[in-house]
Parts: structure tokens; C-alpha cells; sequence
């Protein structure tokens, strides 16, 4: 029974983190329908931009929070107008590997100018301490980061649906051309969702840095984290993305701890099963 | 052989979701016919021809080619039936020249690629297209770009050739150099014709029978002529009054 | 039959340029030992043969297909698992156990294809990419394929015919060798009648299919000829580097190499797996080791990022685009 209890609140838990990951990738993917194969390299800049404001410094790392989710905005942005604006014109092939160098070209900056190496973040308000629920002892920097996840999804979920810029990002979404009929300034909620979405990742993953590796190449492995969470909720829906990213927590958390070596095979099942059975995700279009 | 049923379409249905895009359509093509389809934007022309070619599953009704029963069948299996169909916005192979475009219809009905050549070169010459083989079929005017589009349908050796919009975008030059060509395509390969157009003066000249679609129903047949003075057609197409009026 | 032959060699619907290049890179390939006796030289060159040759297999899917397949690692794993394990536990000589591998990539890829080609694009891709990185994890998983460990080859004297061990000359003329097998066969295929249909299928799906085209089984083919094709080169990756893990043959980086240096040299031409190669592996073998030795690494990847990027967003077709663009104008 504890280990039960213990499991799925540890699962729940990494499904918020992984859920937090996504909602750039779903935001982006909703109103662009382009997949960013970067999006795991904003999330990595997010962990250095902490990891180097924490030891350089020499401040607690929830300091860097504002200053990872500006970056990720600039990288969103600077992406979207530099890049995306061009291969979009193009055939699907170069959409999908415009992207894909742009994965290659942060991941080994930043392996250029740190090195390889492993680099963790060892003070911090959050760092190494545990919150206590009973008989369950968790991760405080987890918790928090799990918190994060559900304001920021509130947040982006209430923009969305509750105010004018919302509508008009949905209205890019769904027909871009008669949204610009209607004096929408398209172009501007295009890069606006990048830099939203970059900025959502880069908080996400100065979060991360709390509690995980920081290495140029975490960028790949959280990636098909997301595309399974966004595949399982949806492409395009923002709560779709969350309930999916609490489902393959738990998927990866149970799945982990009774076969450890295959725990990233049962996301990646995941994410063919559910392509496969049921394009549309869970809540999609 | 003139009057043998050819291609024969009963009581189909097509809905999508709630919308029914056609109703109960009964129509057949004989053998060696032109027979036009035209109806106002909206009739639900283009679907009852990609419910025939296979594009699209007909939710009732039945589609029979050649005495044979085709509905439903996918539109791979409707091509190598012989019934080949050309598209309103054109869907030339950008990457492939103009003598490889007709070739991917030859290959419809042989494995070997100088068979597959020495057809394309043939169906060109029949279009009009032989100086332009190896060209990129996108740096072509329109008009040569339909004649690919005929050459390509006609390298599937079709019994039938449904043809959809295709004098859309052509101006009256072009127009009669197509009404030409298809004459002499049909005489040389004994095809039958099945289009549907909106530009006027092209189906109706080419035309020996037409049938009249409005709102997903077949509302008159006959030849040109008669249909032109029939009266729920010009309702169809003009509204009411003018009906009224005449 | 003779006119089989003609199809395989013939070039003749090439301009003349590029049969004198072609013709000076087979020459090249051919004198290239006396030409370059450094060992670290040949090993770049062997390096860039390697590349090549899974691309000309991955340019049959992903370029002449148009499906961007990011998964390929998984059938240069089972080629290599298949010769390496062969080869250590029954003494099978090398060329009984490529048709081995091959098949397990062959049919493997038939029982995922039918599934995965419902999904297009972006969601093929990351599609092909999970059901490679599912392997890789099975592969680091099972004992019998050695885990993480991997497989050792016995080390015998060169030259042998039977396990195709060689020194560095030998294995240059080993995978020239290979590499010239699969160009002519893909210089076959593309005039045959699967390589028109396949292209009809990637330009335009609906009129491929309106002229008698199978799509879904077109593309089920071609994804299966491509795997057996990245299963030879696994295999000679086994008894080139006589040690293999699932690191070293399956890993997300090989499939997403190999596809890059398609799209970067131009895929969808005959010619772009080898100019994306020889755009790479020097970069990689010479700026990108010289800098690691200094402490830096990754050069090399950044410059190839940004190539990719400046191609994807002014030149999708690639290198060989440019080429033919500069040349028209010319």
C-alpha cells in the first residue's frame, strides 16, 4: 500500500514536470501546427542560463527563473523570425529538419562553450530538501516545480480562452488567412507563441536544473518526453498536454520501478500506440 | 460500340457528418459518349466524381463499371479498372519532367520503364507536348500543364476519362485547341468522356448529353439544347425570378 | 536481361558533367591508396564511404520517397547484431550472415510499416524515431545481445575472406565496394517502375493513386528496401570495428546523421548522399577532432546545424540544389 501510494504521487509528480516541458511544444504546435524539434534545447539553455546564475553568481537559482524565461522568449522569437518565417515556405521535409539543425546548432553551443560535462546545482533554497506528507517524502524542488506546472497551465489555459489575445492567437490557429482578414496581426501571434513557448520551457527547465543533470544533451531525451505528451493529449490542446503529461508520469513511474531498464521503451510505446490507435490524442484535433 | 452501358451509377448517396453532398444520383455513360455534368457551385459535382474514381467511399448506393460492381473500391483499383480522371487543381509531380509524369501513368500498366518511355513518347506527340518532354512541368503555361494532365490519364489505357474543371483558367484559344485535342484523343484511343465544367461554351459544345446537378440531386438530362431551355435549370443556375420570367 | 545490365550502368540520361565527375570519383576511389597513405586519411575516407553508403539506402525512403525517416539506426543494428552475433557464437562467415541481418531488417520494418504510414510528416517522423529508440533500449536490455557490453569479434589475421578482416587498405576497397554495389543499384532503381511510382507518391499522393498507384504499399516497399540496405552497412561496421554496441550501431544520433547528410548534399538526387557526406566528414574527422583534441568540442555540429538550417530555409533541395541552380544559370 505505501509503496503504491508512494509510486503514483511520484508519478503524478514527474507527470506534472514532463506536462510543464510540453506546453511549449503544444502551445507552439496549436497555433503553428510545426513541430519545434528544438524545444528541448530552449529547455536546456533554461538549465544553464540557472546553473551558471547559481554558481557564477553565486545566487539562489530560483533567482534565474525570470532570466531563463526571458532567454527562452528571445530564443522563441529570434527562432520564429530567423528561421521558422523561411522554412515555412518550403516543403514539409525542410520544416521538419529547419528545426532539427537548430537542435544541433544550441546543443553543441553550448557543449562548445561548457564542455561536455555533468553539472549540478548544489545550493539552493529548493536544492537537496524534502517535504514531508505523512509517510511520503518528496523532492521539495519536484513539488515546487510540479506547482509551477499547474500555475503556468492555469495561466496559459486562462489566456487562451479568457482574454483578446487568446482569441486571436486561436484565430491564427485555425485559419490564419481569415484571421488576417480580420486585421490580426498574424505574423506577430506566431512568434509571440514561440516566445511564450520558449519562455514557458525555459522556466520549466531552470526548474529542472533544481534536481536533474545539467548537460548539453538533456535536451533530447526530455523532447520525446513531450512529443508523447503531446501526442497522448492532443496536438493543440493545452489540457490535453497536462492530463497526458500526468499519465505518462505515472506510465513511467510505475513501469520504471518494476523494469527499470525500460522505462523510456514504455513512453516511447506510448507515444506509437497512441499515434497509431488514435491520431487525434486524447483531447486533439 | 456505341449504347453499351459503360459506366453505371444507382441511387448514390454521400454524406459527410450531416451534410448530404449528393442524394440519391442515378446516371450511366455508354460507350464511346461525351456526356457533361454541370450544375451551380455548391451541386456536388466533384464529389459524385470522386465517389465514382474511389476518392471517396459513397455512404449508399452503387457504382458499377463495365457490368462490374466498383463502389467503394480505393482509387488505385478504380485506375487499373479503366477509369482514369484528371484534376481541377491540377496535381502535376513538380520534381518529375513532363515525359516522367505521363510515364508514372504508364507504369500503371507495364513494369518495364522503356515500354513505359516509348507510351509517354507516343501520348505526347498525341497532345502536342513532344517538344516540351523534358522540360519541368512547372515552368510550362497553364494550358500545357492540362495537356499533361490528359497525357498522364491517358497512359493508364482508360476506357473512361473523367475529366473535372478542365478548361478552367484557359482562355478561349486554348479552350478550342483542348476541345481538339480531346476529339482526337478519343478517336484515336476509343475513349469515353465524362466531364464536368463550368465553363459554359466549352461543355456545351463538346457535349452529346448532359446531365444537371443542384443541391446534391440530378435535376434534368438531355441534350444541350433542351437543357439550356429547361426551366428548374435555369432556376438552378440564375434563381426564380429569371425562371419565372422567361 | 542485357537490358537490365544497361539500366544499372547506364547514365546516359545524366548530363556529361556529371558522368566525368562520377567518373573521376570512381577513379579517385580506386587509386585512392597510393594516393593517401596515412592511416588517419584512409580512415576518413572509409568514414565517408560508411556515410555514404547508408545514405544512398536512407535516400531511397527519405528522399526519392519523400518520408522522413528518423530511425534508420535500428536496421544498421540488426545488420550488425546479426553478423556480429553469428560470427561469435557459430563461426558463420560474413556473407551468410548479411542476408540474415537483412531480413530481420526487412521484416521487421514490413510489421511497423503499415501502422506508421497512416501517420503523416512530422508525426511519421517522430513515429520512426520511437520505434528505433525502442529497439536500442531492448537491445541494451537483452543478455543475449550482450547489453551494454556489446559484442566482441575475434581479431584474425588480415586478410581474411571468410570474416572480411582486413588492414586499412582492404577495408577501403571493402566498403568502396559496397558503397559502388548500392549506387548502381540505386541508379537502377530510380528509372524502374517502383522508383516513378515512389516519386509520383512523394510529389503528389492523390494523382500517384488516381494513375494506379498503390500509396500505402508503395511506400511500405521502399521503407523495407531501405532497411535491408542500412543492414548491410551494419554488418560491416561489425567487422570493421570487431566490437559493436548499441551505442556504436543503433543510437538516435546515427539515424538523425544519416538522414541530415541526405537532406544537407540533396535528397531525392542520386548524387546527394555523397556530396551531404563529403559536406560532413571532413568537417567532422578534421576541424571537429582537431578542436576536441584542444578541450573543444562540437564545432563541427554547430557548423553542420547551421548548414541544415540556412539549407532547410533557402535551399530545401540541398547542396545539389544550389548545384543545379548555378548551373542553369550559368
Amino acid at each position: 500500500m505505501e509503496i503504491a501510494t508512494q509510486l503514483v504521487t511520484y508519478g503524478i509528480l514527474m507527470g506534472c514536470i514532463f506536462a510543464f516541458v510540453s506546453l511549449g511544444l503544444s502551445l507552439i504546435f496549436g497555433v503553428m501546427n510545426i513541430v519545434n524539434f528544438a524545444h528541448g534545447e530552449f529547455m536546456m539553455v533554461g538549465m544553464y542560463v540557472t546553473f551558471l546564475i547559481s554558481s557564477y553568481l553565486r545566487l539562489d537559482p530560483l533567482v534565474s527563473l525570470p532570466f531563463a524565461g526571458a532567454l527562452g522568449f528571445l530564443l522563441g522569437m529570434i527562432s520564429y523570425r530567423f528561421l521558422i518565417t523561411h522554412i515555412l515556405r518550403g516543403p514539409m521535409v525542410a520544416q521538419l529538419f529547419g528545426t532539427f539543425g537548430l537542435m544541433l546548432f544550441l546543443r553543441y553551443l553550448v557543449m562548445f562553450i561548457f564542455g561536455p560535462d555533468v553539472r549540478t546545482i548544489s545550493h539552493g533554497l529548493l536544492v537537496g530538501k524534502t517535504i514531508s506528507f505523512g509517510w511520503i517524502s518528496l523532492d521539495a524542488s519536484k513539488v515546487i516545480t510540479a506547482g509551477a506546472c499547474v500555475l503556468f497551465f492555469g495561466f496559459i489555459y486562462w489566456m487562451i480562452n479568457r482574454t483578446k489575445l487568446g482569441r486571436a492567437l486561436r484565430a491564427t490557429s485555425l485559419d490564419t488567412e481569415a484571421a488576417r482578414y480580420m486585421g490580426i496581426d498574424t505574423e506577430r501571434m506566431n512568434a509571440l507563441a514561440w516566445g511564450i513557448g520558449g519562455a514557458t520551457v525555459g522556466v520549466a527547465g531552470g526548474l529542472l536544473a533544481h534536481f536533474y543533470y545539467v548537460t548539453p544533451t538533456v535536451g533530447m531525451l526530455f523532447i520525446l518526453i513531450a512529443f508523447a505528451t503531446v501526442a497522448l493529449g492532443g496536438f493543440g490542446s493545452i489540457t490535453g498536454a497536462f492530463l497526458a503529461g500526468i499519465i505518462i508520469g505515472l506510465i513511467q513511474g510505475l513501469g520504471g520501478h518494476y523494469l527499470s531498464e525500460l522505462k523510456f521503451t514504455f513512453i516511447y510505446a506510448a507515444y506509437f500506440l497512441t499515434v497509431v490507435l488514435r491520431p487525434r490524442g486524447l483531447f486533439g484535433w | 460500340m456505341k449504347g453499351t452501358m459503360l459506366l453505371e451509377v444507382q441511387s448514390l448517396v454521400k454524406e459527410f457528418g450531416g451534410l448530404v453532398a449528393n442524394a440519391d444520383i442515378s446516371l450511366r455513360v455508354d460507350q464511346g459518349e461525351i456526356v457533361g455534368l454541370i450544375g451551380p457551385n455548391g451541386a456536388g459535382k466533384t464529389t459524385l466524381f470522386n465517389c465514382i474514381v474511389g476518392y471517396y467511399k459513397p455512404t449508399g448506393g452503387r457504382v458499377s463499371f463495365e457490368g462490374e460492381n466498383i463502389t467503394g473500391w480505393p482509387a488505385h483499383r478504380v485506375a487499373r479498372m479503366g477509369i482514369a480522371r484528371t484534376f481541377q487543381d491540377m496535381k502535376i509531380m513538380p520534381l518529375l519532367t513532363v515525359e516522367e509524369n505521363v510515364m508514372v501513368g504508364a507504369f500503371c500498366r507495364t513494369g518495364d520503364r522503356h515500354t513505359a518511355v516509348r507510351e509517354a513518347q507516343e501520348i505526347l506527340e498525341l497532345v502536342n507536348l513532344k517538344q516540351e518532354a523534358h522540360a519541368s512541368p512547372t515552368e510550362l503555361p497553364i494550358a500545357s500543364q492540362k495537356r499533361i494532365e490528359l497525357a498522364r490519364a491517358l497512359a493508364t489505357k482508360p476506357k473512361l476519362v473523367m475529366l473535372d474543371e478542365l478548361a478552367a483558367g484557359l482562355n478561349p484559344l486554348e479552350t478550342k485547341e483542348i476541345i481538339q485535342t480531346l476529339h482526337r484523343m478519343k478517336q484515336e484511343r476509343n475513349l469515353t468522356l465524362f466531364l464536368t465544367e463550368h465553363v459554359m461554351e466549352f461543355i456545351m459544345t463538346i457535349s452529346e448529353r448532359l446531365i444537371v446537378m443542384a443541391a446534391g440531386r440530378k435535376i434534368a438530362e438531355g441534350t444541350p439544347e433542351r437543357v439550356a431551355k429547361n426551366e428548374s435549370v435555369i432556376e438552378a443556375y440564375l434563381g426564380e425570378r429569371y425562371a419565372e420570367g422567361r | 536481361m542485357g537490358q537490365v545490365l544497361r539500366d544499372i550502368f547506364s547514365f546516359g540520361d545524366r548530363p556529361f558533367i556529371e558522368r566525368i565527375v562520377l567518373f573521376v570519383f570512381i577513379a579517385v576511389g580506386l587509386i585512392f591508396p597510393w594516393l593517401v597513405e596515412s592511416a588517419y586519411g584512409r580512415a576518413v575516407m572509409i568514414k565517408f564511404l560508411l556515410i555514404a553508403l547508408f545514405g544512398l539506402g536512407w535516400n531511397l525512403i527519405g528522399g526519392y520517397g519523400g518520408q522522413v525517416d528518423l530511425g534508420q539506426a535500428k536496421n544498421v543494428g540488426f545488420g550488425a547484431y546479426a553478423t556480429a552475433l553469428m560470427m561469435l557464437h557459430w563461426h558463420t562467415p560474413f556473407w551468410l550472415t548479411v542476408p540474415v541481418g537483412m531480413f530481420f531488417a526487412t521484416a521487421e520494418s514490413f510489421a511497423v510499416a503499415y501502422p506508421m504510414f497512416r501517420l503523416r510528416g512530422h508525426y511519421f517522423a517522430i513515429a520512426t524515431l520511437c520505434v528505433a529508440l525502442v529497439w536500442k533500449e531492448l537491445f541494451v536490455f537483452w543478455d543475449w545481445t550482450g547489453g551494454a557490453r556489446g559484442v566482441e569479434i575475434s581479431i584474425r589475421p588480415a586478410p581474411n575472406f571468410t570474416y572480411m578482416q582486413f588492414g586499412e587498405v582492404g577495408y577501403h576497397y571493402f566498403i568502396f565496394g559496397l558503397f559502388m554495389a548500392q549506387f548502381l543499384f540505386m541508379n537502377w532503381f530510380r528509372k524502374s517502375k517502383l522508383g516513378y511510382q515512389l516519386q509520383a507518391v512523394r510529389d503528389n499522393e492523390d494523382a500517384a493513386t488516381s494513375l494506379g498507384t498503390n500509396v500505402t504499399g508503395t511506400k511500405v516497399k521502399a521503407y523495407c528496401i531501405t532497411a535491408a540496405l542500412g543492414a548491410v552497412g551494419g554488418s560491416f561496421m561489425t567487422v570493421y570495428y570487431l566490437y559493436i554496441d548499441p551505442d556504436l550501431v543503433m543510437p538516435l544520433d546515427l539515424s538523425i546523421l544519416i538522414a541530415m547528410t541526405v537532406m544537407v548534399g540533396g535528397a531525392g538526387s542520386i548524387w546527394g548522399p555523397m556530396i551531404g557526406a563529403a559536406a560532413l566528414i571532413p568537417l567532422d574527422m578534421y576541424l571537429g577532432a582537431w578542436l576536441a583534441g584542444t578541450g573543444h568540442y562540437g564545432i563541427d555540429f554547430i557548423i553542420y546545424g547551421f548548414i541544415i538550417m540556412i539549407i532547410a530555409a533557402y535551399e530545401p533541395k540541398g547542396i545539389w540544389g544550389i548545384i543545379q541552380k548555378m548551373s542553369r544559370r550559368a
